[in-house]
């Protein structure tokens, strides 16, 4: 057996033993790691979730209805910026954006 | 054994075959037509690698439970958080708590509002007088 071939043999028997468990372990313990949520966590985070969202939804509500009664009150706008696509004029949005925290003067 | 969102599981409602490809798409959040297609191709250009692919496809068909129905999603905005807290559970946790925060400031905003409302209101009527 000729030198060359014997070093690519034992490399390549390296490689497929050692490297390969080697990439495959690193990347279970990563998974582990963050795969760390208990049970409790879980259902603590959907509970929390859900909350927020039903919270986010009445907030809403009363800023829709606080705009209505009181036109200088400029309700914020979180939820139409994170939206991907775009309901209102690009000029439109930046007077949204770039609104005074007091409306009051 | 409890159903949990962070487990894998064979999406059988969106399934072509047996529901592993679309139950991956489930768990991550890849599109279902992407890794159908990654998986075939993979598949030809190992060569089927003695036939691995479609052995393992298999095998994670019998192993992995198909998805409870309690875990189905309200609507696509509670799919993608899920996908993400499986990728990324910290970040996650910071969202939610970034959600009410931003909940308090316009909660504040509101409060704000009608406070300082009354304040100039009190502010006429002590003009009247």
């Amino acid at each position: 057996m000729d030198a060359p071939v014997f070093i690519i043999s034992i490399v390549a028997i390296l490689a497929a033993l050692v490297g390969l468990p080697w990439i495959v372990f690193h990347y279970v313990t990563q998974w582990k790691k963050n795969a760390s949520l208990t049970v409790e966590d879980e259902n603590l985070l959907d509970e929390l979730h859900a909350l927020a969202r039903r919270l986010e939804d009445r907030m809403g509500t009363i800023e829709r209805i606080v705009a209505a009664d009181n036109p200088g009150f400029r309700p914020g706008l979180r939820q139409e910026r994170d939206q991907d696509f775009e309901l209102t004029r690009p000029d439109e949005r930046e007077m949204q954006t770039s609104r005074p925290r007091r409306r009051d003067q | 054994m409890t159903p949990r969102r962070t487990r894998f599981y064979l999406d059988k409602q969106n399934a072509k075959f047996l529901g592993v490809c679309s139950g991956i798409a489930d768990y991550t959040g890849i599109d279902a037509l992407l890794v159908r297609v990654g998986f075939v191709l993979l598949n030809f250009a190992t060569g089927f690698f003695g036939g691995f692919g479609i052995i393992a496809y298999f095998v994670v068909a019998w192993i992995a439970d198909s998805k409870p129905r309690e875990l189905d999603y309200e609507d696509r905005e509670d799919r993608r958080f899920w996908q993400k807290v499986r990728a990324r559970p910290g970040t996650s946790i910071r969202d939610v708590r970034a959600s009410f925060r931003d909940i308090d400031r316009r909660l504040a905003d509101v409060e704000t509002h009608f406070t300082s409302q009354n304040r100039r209101l009190a502010d006429e009527i002590e003009a009247l007088r």
